[in-house]
C-alpha cells in the first residue's frame, strides 16, 4: 500500500478510536461517508459493486443510510478489505454453509475491534458495574479456533474484566460439563460473580446435560450474569428465548434481567445488547453503530417496520462500513432494535454452528 | 367395485373435458370464486392465478386425455373390458381401486391431473384439498356433468393431525406431492400392497447457448422467456427457472445478458405483478437479491453456492460449456424437472438429459407443461390400473 493509503487509514482509525473511547460520534454522517469514500478507493470488490449501483467517488451518497450495503454473503466470495488480505492481522471466518464456503472478514489490525467490543461490553453488558468477574465460557477457545470472532471477543473481554481465571468449556466438539459444574461450584464457594457466556444452542445442550446428570440447580454467586450470543434458529431445531431464559434463570439462580442477549456477526466489529429490564426486549448499540431495515428490494423502511436489517458500523474501517444481513428485525427512531430472528434456511452465523455440530456429535 | 366402473371411459373423458371447458371461462362463477381464494391462500396476484388456471384448464381436453391413455395403455377401450393386444394376451386395465391424492401447499391445482387420470382409470378418488377448495369446486362441476362423479370424486381439506383424517393405508394407491420428509413419512405409513406415487421437490434449469447470444435481439427474446419462467409463481414451482447457465463466447456477453434479463424481469413484473410477499422470507430474499447484484458486478469466478430459491430472483451462472453446467448441477444434487433451452444444440440437449431433466422445452414455456407429457418423469395413468390378463 502506498503512503497515501497508510496516512488516510491511520487518520481515520485515530478518529474512530477517539469516538469509540469517548462513546460519542460528533458527526456520524460525515465520518461514515468519509470511511465509505476511503473504501471506494481501496476496497476493489466493494467499489465494483458500488459502481454497478452507480455509486462512485464522483457520485457519492449523501447520507450514511444511503451507502450501498454489501450483502454479508459476499464475504464468502471476495476479499472485502482495503488492504492486501495476506497482510491481515486477524481473519475471522463465518460458520460455513451447506456448500462448505466460509466468509472471511480480514482486519488490518485489532485496535478498532478491541476498542469497539470492549467499549460496548462494558457499557451495555456490564453496565459499568466495576466488578471483577470470573468468565465461564461455552464458546470456542480462541487458541483452538483463531478464526472465531466470538472466541476472540470473549478472550478480550475476559482479559479486561475477568479475574484471570477464565475457563472454556468447549473443546473440539465436546461440551465439558463436569468441568463446568466444578468451576461453578468453586466460584460460588469463593463468592466470585460469574459471567457465563455462550450461544443459545450450547446453553440448551448444557441444560439438557445437567438434567441428565440430575443437576436441577447450580446457583451462581450473586451478581453473576449470563450472556447469550444468538443462535436460536439453527439447523436442527428452533428454540424459544423465553423458555431458554426461564430455564437458565431457574438453574443458575440468576434473575432474567441479568440474562442479556448479544447480537453480532462476524462481518461486524460492533455489537448490540439487550436493553436491561425491558420486556419485550429491544437492543441498544453503541453510537458508532447504526442500523435500519429494508424491504425485499432493498428500499429503506420507516422506523418500526419489520424488514431485513442493514448495519452501518464505523469500526469496519478496513472492510465494508455497511452490511446487509439475512436477519429480520425492526429499528426504531431512538436507534433501538428488535431482532425477530435469523430466518429459517439462512445460514447460521457466528459460532452457533460450532455448538450445533457439537450437539450432533455428542 | 368403484363408482365409475360401468361408465365407458370415453364418457368419463368427455365429462372431464366438458367440465374443464367451463372452467376455461374466466367469468365462470366457480372459477371466479376459486381465483380469489387461491390468491388469498398463495399470496400470488390475481393475474398470476388467472394464468395458472388458464394453463391448467386449457391443457385438459379430450384429445390430450385420449392420447395419454392410448399411449400408455394401448387404447382407451381397454379401460372398459378385455381387449386383444397385438402379440400379447388379451387384457383389461382395471381400476386399482381407491386412490388418495395429497396435494402440496404452494402450487395451484397440482393434484388435479393426477386425480383426473385416476378417474379416467375408473378409480374412486379422494383428494386432500387446500384451503382454496379448487379441487372440490372442479369436482362439483364434474358432478353437474355426470352424477356418478358424486361417489367417485371427493375432495376435502384435512390435517395429518386430525382425528378424522383418512387412514392412508386403506387406499390402494397414494399420490403425494411435497417435501422429501413428508413423502417419507407418508410412504412409511403405507402397507406394502399400497402403490405409492411420490412427487418430491424438484428444480428447473436453463441453458443459454452462445449461438443464441449472437445478436442483441435474439438474446432479448431468450431473456423475455426466461424472465417469465422466473417470475411466475414467485419462483416457487418445480417448473420455475431456478438456475440459468449462460455460455461464454457469444456476441452478447454473459454480463450483458444478465442486464437484459433484469430488464425483462422488470417487464414481466408488470404483466404478472407480485402478490403479498411472504414476510418470513423477506430478509433472505433481500439479501439474495443484493448478493446477486454483487455477483453480477464481480469479476470473481462463477458462484459455487446453490441456487437461492428466492422469489423472482435469477441465478445466472456463466459457463464455458455444458460440462460446467452439469458439474454445477451434480455438485448441488439438484433433482430436475424442467430444462429450458434457447436452441436444440445436441451437446446441450444431451447434458440436460444426463442431468436428469424430465422435460426439455424452450424458454418461456417451462411453466406451461402439456397434459400429454409426463409429470416427474412418471406415467400419467399407468399407475392407476391393475392389469388383468385373459388367456382363454
Amino acid at each position: 500500500m502506498n503512503d497515501g493509503y497508510r496516512a488516510e487509514a491511520d487518520a481515520l482509525d485515530a478518529e474512530i478510536l477517539t469516538a469509540i473511547q469517548a462513546c460519542r460520534v460528533p458527526d456520524f454522517n460525515d465520518l461514515a461517508l468519509r470511511i465509505f469514500a476511503h473504501q471506494l478507493r481501496y476496497n476493489k470488490p466493494y467499489a465494483r459493486y458500488c459502481s454497478s449501483l452507480e455509486i462512485t467517488p464522483a457520485r457519492m451518497p449523501d447520507s450514511w443510510d444511503t451507502i450501498p450495503p454489501v450483502p454479508a454473503g459476499a464475504f464468502k466470495e471476495a476479499a472485502l478489505c482495503t488492504f492486501d488480505p495476506s497482510q491481515a492481522f486477524l481473519t475471522f471466518e463465518t460458520s460455513g454453509t451447506s456448500s462448505g464456503a466460509r466468509g472471511k472478514h480480514h482486519l488490518e489490525d485489532s485496535s478498532l475491534y478491541d476498542a469497539s467490543l470492549l467499549g460496548s461490553f462494558e457499557q451495555y453488558f456490564l453496565q459499568g458495574a466495576g466488578t471483577i468477574f470470573r468468565f465461564l465460557l461455552f464458546v470456542p477457545h480462541v487458541r483452538g479456533s483463531r478464526q472465531s470472532s466470538l472466541g476472540y471477543m470473549m478472550d478480550r473481554a475476559a482479559s479486561c474484566f475477568g479475574d484471570g481465571q477464565e475457563q472454556w468449556f468447549i473443546k473440539g466438539h465436546t461440551l465439558i460439563v463436569p468441568g463446568f459444574v466444578a468451576a461453578a461450584r468453586v466460584a460460588t464457594d469463593e463468592n466470585v460473580p460469574v459471567i457465563l457466556a455462550g450461544t443459545a444452542f450450547s446453553f440448551v445442550a448444557l441444560l439438557d446435560d445437567l438434567r441428565e446428570r440430575g443437576i436441577a440447580s447450580l446457583p451462581l454467586p450473586a451478581g453473576s450474569k449470563i450472556m447469550e450470543t444468538g443462535g436460536f434458529k439453527g439447523r436442527t431445531r428452533i428454540l424459544s428465548p423465553v423458555e431458554l431464559y426461564q430455564d437458565l434463570s431457574t438453574v443458575f439462580a440468576i434473575p432474567k434481567s441479568l440474562i442479556i442477549a448479544e447480537y453480532g456477526m462476524t462481518e461486524l466489529l460492533s455489537q448490540y445488547y439487550d436493553r436491561s429490564g425491558e420486556e419485550p426486549r429491544t437492543k441498544a448499540g453503541p453510537p458508532w453503530l447504526r442500523s435500519y431495515a429494508v424491504d425485499e428490494n432493498g428500499k429503506q423502511l420507516l422506523p418500526g417496520t419489520v424488514g431485513a436489517l442493514v448495519h452501518v458500523d464505523l469500526a469496519n474501517r478496513s472492510s465494508c462500513v455497511a452490511i446487509q444481513t439475512e436477519d429480520l428485525g425492526a429499528v426504531f427512531e431512538d436507534g433501538g432494535l428488535v431482532l425477530i430472528g435469523r430466518e429459517r434456511g439462512a445460514e447460521s452465523r457466528g459460532c452457533s454452528l460450532d455448538a450445533e455440530a457439537l450437539r450432533a456429535v455428542s | 367395485m368403484t363408482a365409475l366402473l360401468n361408465v365407458p371411459a370415453r364418457k368419463i373423458i368427455a365429462t372431464i373435458s366438458n367440465a374443464a371447458e367451463r372452467w376455461r371461462d374466466a367469468d365462470f362463477p366457480a372459477r371466479v370464486r376459486a381465483t380469489q381464494r387461491i390468491a388469498e391462500r398463495t399470496g400470488y396476484s390475481i393475474p398470476v392465478v388467472e394464468y395458472a388456471l388458464d394453463r391448467l384448464f386449457f391443457s385438459i381436453d379430450r384429445s390430450s386425455l385420449e392420447a395419454v391413455i392410448a399411449g400408455e395403455l394401448g387404447e382407451v377401450e381397454i379401460l372398459d373390458g378385455f381387449r386383444p393386444r397385438p402379440g400379447r394376451t388379451d387384457a383389461w386395465a382395471c381400476p386399482i381401486g381407491n386412490v388418495c391424492v395429497i396435494s402440496s401447499r404452494t402450487t395451484i391445482g397440482v393434484a388435479l391431473p393426477a386425480a383426473l387420470f385416476a378417474l379416467c382409470a375408473k378409480c374412486d378418488v379422494l383428494v386432500k384439498d387446500r384451503e382454496d377448495s379448487l379441487i372440490a369446486s372442479f369436482f362439483e362441476t364434474l358432478r353437474e356433468e355426470l352424477a356418478e362423479f358424486a361417489q367417485a370424486a371427493r375432495a376435502e381439506p384435512w390435517s395429518s393431525h386430525d382425528e378424522n383424517a383418512p387412514a392412508l393405508d386403506s387406499f390402494d394407491a397414494v399420490v403425494a406431492f411435497g417435501q422429501t420428509e413428508t413423502l417419507a413419512t407418508i410412504r412409511d405409513g403405507l402397507t406394502p400392497e399400497t402403490r405409492f406415487i411420490g412427487f418430491g421437490p424438484r428444480a428447473s434449469a436453463g441453458y443459454v447457448s452462445r449461438e443464441s447470444l449472437s445478436a442483441s435481439g435474439a438474446a432479448a427474446e431468450v431473456a423475455r422467456g426466461a424472465a417469465r419462467d422466473i417470475v411466475l409463481y414467485e419462483t416457487e414451482g418445480c417448473l420455475s427457472l431456478h438456475v440459468l447457465f449462460v455460455e461464454d463466447g457469444g456476441a452478447v456477453s454473459a454480463a450483458g445478458f444478465s442486464q437484459t434479463l433484469q430488464d425483462e424481469i422488470a417487464r414481466a413484473n408488470i404483466e404478472f405483478p407480485r402478490g403479498e410477499p411472504a414476510s418470513g422470507r423477506l430478509a433472505q430474499a433481500a439479501h439474495a437479491r443484493a448478493l446477486g447484484a454483487f455477483r453480477n458486478a464481480s469479476d470473481e469466478n462463477a458462484p459455487s453456492e446453490p441456487p437461492p430459491f428466492m422469489p423472482r430472483l435469477s441465478h445466472a451462472i456463466p459457463v464455458a460449456n455444458p460440462a460446467d453446467a452439469l458439474e454445477y448441477l451434480s455438485r448441488h444434487g439438484l433433482a430436475l424437472e424442467g430444462f429450458a433451452l434457447a436452441d436444440s444444440r445436441p451437446d446441450v440437449v444431451a447434458m440436460a438429459v444426463t442431468a436428469g431433466a424430465v422435460r426439455i422445452t424452450r424458454f418461456g414455456e417451462l411453466q406451461s407443461p402439456p397434459l400429454a407429457g409426463e409429470h416427474g418423469g412418471r406415467p400419467r395413468i399407468a399407475e392407476f390400473v391393475r392389469w388383468t390378463d385373459k388367456t382363454f
